[in-house]
Order: C-alpha cells, then structure tokens, then sequence
C-alpha cells in the first residue's frame, strides 16, 4: 500500500472510533499504534521500545509546561472574583448606551480572555457575573445570551490561548510571535461583536436599553479594581515577547500573580485552592491525553510518509493556494460540528500544515506564513464553540440562563456568528492584521 | 466532554460508585491535588529564579531540569481522576439519541481501552526507567538521576489502568440496570 492509502485507512479506522464513544486520545493512540505495528511489519518490538520513552518525553517538555501553568492561573482568576470587578469596570464606561450592558459584557469577557486561555471558562464565569446584570435592565434573552455566547470565544481568542501554545508546540513555532500575531485579532473580534450589538439595538431599540450613566469619581474606583488584570496581562504578554522571560516563566508569573490576588481580593481559602488544584488537573490530563495520544498517531503517520506525500501531491496539482486553503477552513468548520477545538488541531495540523507550508501566499515567509496559517486556524475553530449542532459555549450559556430557551440563544448567535466569518474573510484576504504587530516589534 | 467548567460542580460520575470505587476516587483525587500542588511548587520556584536571575544575577541551578522532571510526574498523576470523573475529550454528537444502554456498551468498551492503555504505559515507562538507571544517566547541571522521575510516572499510569477497568465495570453494571428500566418503560 502506499503512504496516502495507510494513512488514509488510520484515519478511517479513527474516525470510527471516534464515533463509538472511544476518547479522543485513547483512539488516536490505538489507531497510532496498529498503523505503526502494520508499517514495521507487525514486528512488536520497535513500538515497546518507542513506546518506552513517550510518555516522559512528552510530558517533560519545557514548552508544554506552559498549558498547566496558564490553567491553573485562569483557575485562580475565576476563584477569585475578577470577573465582577472586569464587568463593573467597562460597565461604567459603557452601560449608559443604548447596548451598552451587552457591550459591558463583552469587553469584560475581553479582558478575562486576557488572563484566561479558555473559551468555556471564560463564558461561564463571565456568564455568572453579567446575566443577572443584563436581565435587571431589561435586555432580550436571546441578544444577552447570545452575546455571552460569543464573547466567551474571546478567552481564547485573545492570548493567553491553550490552542496557540499546542499549535506552536507542534508547529515548533514561537510562543511569543503567534501570542502577538493574536492581540489584533481578537480586538478586533471584540470590536466586531459590539458593532454587532450596536446594529442591533439600532434596528430594534426595546432589546437593549441604556443604563445610568456613572459618574467618573466611580469610573476612577472601578479602574483602580481592574488595574491588577492589566498588570497580569501585560506581564505574560510583554514579558514573553520583551525576551526577558520565556512563555513558561511568564506563565508561571501570571499564575503567581492570579493566585496573590485571589486571595487578596476575592477571598479564596482552603475550599477554592482544592477546587483550583482539580480544575487544573482534570483540564491538564484532557489536553495531555489527547497530546500523548497525538504523539503516537503522528508517529505512524510520518512513518507512512503521508503528510509529505500529500503536500507534494497538493503543491504539484496547480490548485490554487487561496482555494486550497479555503478548502481546509471549510473542512475545520464541518469538524466543528462533532469535534472539541483541541482536539481539531491535534489531528488535523500535522496533515495541513505540510500543505500549508508547500504553497504560496502573497510571497509570505515561511515564518509568516505559519504564523498567519496559525491565527486564521485558531478563529476557525473557535466558531465551533459557538455553531449548532455542538456549540458547547452556547449550552453552557443556556444552562447559566435558564428562562432563555435554547434555540432563542442559537438565533442570538447569528449575528454575532456573522461576524465571525467577516473577521475570517479579512484576515484570509490580508494576512497583515495578524502580521503587524508581530513585524513592529520585531523578532 | 470538553474543557471542564470551572466553578462548576463535576458531572457525579462517582455517585454510582461502590466502596472500592470511592476509595480509588479518593486516591486519584489525592495525587491529582497533589500534583496541581507539585506546579503551584514550580511557580514559587520560577518566581525565585526570575527575581534571582534579574535582581541578583543568580538564579535558581538548574531549574529548566528541575521543572522538566517534576512537570512529567506531575503531570502523570491527572490522568486517573480525569476518566474517573468523566473528563474525556469525546465525540458525543453520533450517539445523542441512542438509548442510555447502549451508550453505557460502547463506554465499557472506551474504558477498557483507556485501562489497556494505562497498563501499556505503565509498563513501559516503568521499562524505559530502568533501562535509564542501568546507563546511570544524570541530568546536566544537578547531575540528579533521570530515572527517577520517569519512574514517579508509574502510579500515575497505574491508577489509570485501575480507573479505566473499574469503570467498565460501572458501565455494565448501569447498562443493565438502563436496560431493565428500558424494557419496563
């Protein structure tokens, strides 16, 4: 057989795991396994003697520290009320425009994102906080949670962000460069979602009142609240990208700092660090598992020479780039529909980004390239948060807001789901948006 | 299913445990807190070594050995009490509306791998560790034997295997109590 058949029967075999139920992980490293034993010729020896080192060589990466690190800081950030002080703050610059408690509570799930690498964790907590909020001043259910719905996507999209430090790590790319070719991105995608709104309340006025406006003695208050997140953010961010420490290290001062005011400000003791040190396990061993799982299938598939020949095959065909690649984002949102983000990258990336890397996009280096290639992934992805049938951001807002029925939040999200595919569109048509900032400040 | 939701109390897989069940729970949730704590440790550790290394141009020796060897253990030992607790990253979208019993079936059979897939591990971790010892291996700076963290690894993997069997156990055991109801309904 050759290298594109065996390697298409793994993912065949995978995907039918996949629908049985198997854990993502625990497929991708049977499948991983049996292909590896077909390709050796059935022989067990060479997969127990790779299988010896696998687990410690990947598990002891320096790099990957950062995942436990960022989680355990987005734990302390969500046990530690910085949620409440985020919302009351763009609240008070925002709240006494038409929309403006909804815009409240995307900018606040902005600046969670800032400090928080996940998406579900950041709609949950922030749709504790605004709900409530948005339902006393009379807002329509559906604007409300599908705005919640949506702005959860910004904990990922905006750095930290687990799925960029997995892409890096697979990519061997820069931490530091995809965290910064993001910020632009994601304020945008911010900027977006409240125009989004905006349009909205303009064409009909009654589903999103003004609030009172607050007078700035209280504005001066709510900033001083917040200064200890922008503080975080910039410490990770331009630490990182500053050069004058690594993306672990940033991490594990940004854990430090969330714990210190965790416990300073919004009181978190014995009960809160346990329900932290959980969170932080269970969501490590999700993504490790996946990781180990991964590392065994691309084993096999480098094995089967696969990704190369696919990339040699697409590169030689006279597909166009832009086609090809609007193929793979297109092919990313049917994924969408049954598979977690993470999971997505694991096992797509190692086959599309040879591809990727083989073609020509407006005369790009191949770093740019794979940074842009990185970011346009990450906001496909992430629409899978929020798209029917899975939308896992959109039952978790649903399960917060329990008079909204389900499918007044799926039309909710529409709009701002429209938005979504515009942001795609530019940053596909110009790769500059991801590119800029990363360019300005070097590296 | 995905990310877990923080705050949020977990899904009560546990609820339909029996006595072994709790106490494998229990001690999977004890090494998980404490390897979370193991990273709380590496941060203080990091912290010290940054605020060294820019203050007093002496940072913590050998620290990138340190939190590679302790991060791998650490890391390990999350593993169990994530199955046990219902945290895998699965596709659920195919079998939405299939009955309860029959998912139950194909989650025996999930967790059956997941426990193979523990014990392989183990084995050979455990394999690799002594293969490491008996070439003496040191880290660079430190000079501390490498084996030893590989080996730390092994509980870890041996609880998974222990919480992938029990639970399927736990689904066969629903399955026919789903299955009873399903006839009766």
């Amino acid at each position: 057989m050759s290298g594109i058949a065996v390697g298409c029967w793994i993912f065949v075999l995978l995907m039918a795991l996949l629908v049985v139920r198997v854990p993502i992980g625990i497929a991708m490293f049977t499948m991983g396994a049996a292909g590896y034993l077909y390709l050796t010729g059935g022989d067990t020896l060479p997969l127990l003697n790779s299988l010896k080192n696998l687990a410690y060589a990947r598990l002891s990466n320096y790099d990957l520290v950062v995942i436990p690190l960022f989680l355990l800081m987005g734990q302390f950030a969500t046990h530690g009320g910085l949620s409440a002080a985020l919302f009351r703050f763009v609240n008070a610059f925002m709240g006494h425009m038409k929309g403006g408690v909804a815009m409240a509570a995307i900018g606040a799930c902005a600046g969670f994102g800032a400090i928080c690498g996940s998406s579900l964790a950041t709609a949950a907590t922030m749709g504790q906080v605004t709900l409530p909020e948005l339902k006393r001043f009379g807002y329509a259910g559906s604007l409300s949670t599908g705005a919640l719905a949506a702005g959860g996507t910004l904990g990922i999209m905006i750095p930290p962000s687990v799925p960029l430090v997995i892409y890096a790590i697979l990519t061997q790319e820069s931490i530091g460069k995809l965290f910064m070719a993001a910020v632009l991105p994601g304020v945008i995608a911010m900027l977006g979602y409240m125009v989004v709104i905006k349009i909205m309340v303009t064409l009909k006025p009654e589903i999103g009142p003004a609030g009172p406006r607050v007078a700035w003695p209280e504005r001066m208050k709510a900033l001083f609240n917040v200064a200890p997140v922008l503080g975080v953010f910039l410490v990770v961010i331009v630490g990182i990208y500053g050069g004058w420490a690594n993306p672990t290290e940033a991490a594990a001062i940004g854990a430090a700092a969330c714990g210190i005011l965790a416990v300073a400000n919004g009181g978190m003791r014995l009960r809160g660090l346990i329900d932290s040190a959980l969170g932080t396990a269970q969501a490590t061993a999700m993504i490790f598992l996946v990781l180990l799982g991964a590392d065994m299938l691309n084993t096999a598939l480098a094995l089967s020479q696969m990704p190369v020949e696919l990339a040699a095959w697409v590169k030689t065909s006279g597909l166009s780039p832009m086609l090809v690649m609007v193929v793979i984002l297109v092919a990313y949102v049917l994924l969408g529909c049954v598979m977690d983000s993470l999971a997505m990258i694991l096992l797509t990336i190692p086959i599309f980004y040879p591809v990727v890397m083989g073609l020509d996009f407006y005369g790009l280096t191949a770093t740019d390239k794979s940074v842009w290639f990185g970011i346009l992934a990450l906001m496909v992805v992430e629409i899978g948060l929020v798209h029917p049938p899975v939308g896992m951001n959109v039952y978790i807002i649903n399960r917060l807001a329990k008079d909204v029925p389900l499918v007044e939040t799926f039309k909710g999200v529409m709009p701002f789901l429209a938005s979504d595919f515009i942001r795609i569109v530019m940053l596909l048509a110009f790769p500059s948006i991801a590119l800029v900032l990363v360019r300005t400040f070097g590296g | 299913m995905q990310e877990p939701i923080p705050g949020a109390p977990s899904a009560s897989a546990s609820a339909h445990f029996g006595p072994t069940g709790r106490a494998l729970f229990k001690a999977t949730q004890a090494i998980a807190i404490a390897g979370s704590l193991v990273f709380v440790a590496l941060v203080v550790m990091s912290i010290v070594s940054i605020v060294g290394r820019k203050l007093f141009a002496s940072p913590v020796q050998g620290d990138v050995e340190v939190l590679q060897m302790c991060a791998a253990f650490a890391s390990a030992s999350f593993f169990a009490y994530c199955h046990l607790n219902g945290g895998d990253v699965k596709v659920d979208f195919f079998t939405a509306n299939i009955k309860a019993s029959r998912v139950h079936l194909l989650d025996a059979f999930g967790s059956l791998l997941v426990g193979l897939f523990g014990a392989v591990l183990a084995w050979r971790s455990a394999a690799g560790a002594l293969a490491v010892k008996a070439s003496g291996e040191t880290t660079m700076l430190l000079g501390w034997p490498l084996w030893v963290a590989q080996m730390l690894m092994v509980p870890g993997f041996v609880l998974l295997a222990l919480a992938g069997f029990y639970m399927v156990g736990v689904h066969l055991r629903s399955r026919k109590l789903q299955a009873v109801q399903e006839v009766s309904a």
